[in-house]
């Protein structure tokens, strides 16, 4: 149900016009911070509208710095692209692990299984 | 996503929530599935940022509850200065949202009419209204007793005419 309708807040129904994100879920998320205690209800509408901001922000400055608008498609990589670009972005390096091919892992494996086992002998 | 198993580290925005947004933001704009899940983390780890600098500026100041001040200077020192204006917008909704249900509820009580008037003239209504339908009443009645009258009359001289025909025939009749 909650899915469905993400603006279920019994507190103040009208103000949920202007956010789209779940309040409830945000601050969930928020207090799974190590140290967070409580917060304000409206600390926490001002976070859930920076949030959607920040949503639309990444979006917009990944597809207009990237390679997708030639292809009209948003990629990871654009993503990523904008990330190391953008130094307020910066935060979000260490959840954006560097893609690689699988065949290169595997490859990359090898080498070092190879390299162990001649070290072992 | 919420994970079943309850770990709070798999909190996240439900994915749904996330690709209407990017959907209003980038219409007819093909979005990648893997750039998609990227942004749903992207969020959560936002938030956490956000978080942890509020709390940090909490700490600093006298007060226990993270406020609305806490978290707009958290944006400003963490490079997100942009946001503030739309931000705080939406904290003077809440703000006008709340003081209307407030109002509302006292707007009934401050009519600046008594009951006892606002009773006095409902009754005023009703009796108008009881009047209005009596005179109505009235004149049907009269209607109807005029429209029997004239019928009576009518067939009174019908009758009247007749009676005076026959009467005619029967001389007639001695003179022959």
């Amino acid at each position: 149900m909650s899915r469905n309708n993400p603006n279920k807040d019994s507190q103040t129904p009208d103000a949920k016009k202007s956010i789209s994100l779940p309040v409830s879920r945000v601050r969930l998320i928020m207090k799974s911070s190590p140290d967070v205690s409580s917060i304000n209800q409206d600390a926490l509408f001002l976070t859930t509208k920076a949030t959607e901001l920040f949503v639309q922000h990444l979006a917009l400055s990944s597809f207009n710095n990237g390679s997708g608008k030639d292809s009209n498609t948003l990629e990871y990589s654009d993503l990523a692209k904008t990330t190391e670009e953008n130094e307020t972005f910066h935060f979000l390096t260490d959840i954006l692990p560097k893609k690689i091919l699988a065949r290169d892992y595997l490859k990359t494996l090898e080498q070092m299984q190879e390299e162990e086992e001649e070290a072992d002998l | 996503m919420a994970s079943s198993s309850g770990n709070d580290d798999d909190l996240t925005i439900p994915r749904a929530a996330i690709n209407k947004m990017i959907k209003e933001t980038l219409p007819n704009v093909r979005v990648a599935n893997d750039a998609r899940e990227l942004v749903v983390n992207c969020c959560t780890e936002f938030i956490h940022l956000i978080s942890s600098e509020a709390n940090e500026i909490c700490n600093k100041s006298d007060k226990k509850t993270i406020s609305p001040e806490h978290v707009i200077n958290a944006l400003e020192s963490l490079g997100f200065a942009s946001y503030i204006t739309e931000v705080k917008d939406v904290l003077q909704e809440c703000k006008t949202v709340a003081l209307k249900r407030r109002k509302a509820s006292s707007r009934l009580e401050n009519l600046g009419i008594p009951e006892e008037e606002l009773l006095r003239q409902q009754q005023e209504l009703f009796a108008k209204a009881r009047q209005q339908q009596a005179e109505l009443a009235q004149q049907e009645w009269l209607q109807v007793q005029q429209a029997a009258q004239q019928a009576q009359m009518a067939a009174a001289s019908a009758s009247a005419a007749q009676q005076a025909g026959s009467s005619q025939d029967e001389d007639e009749e001695d003179d022959l």
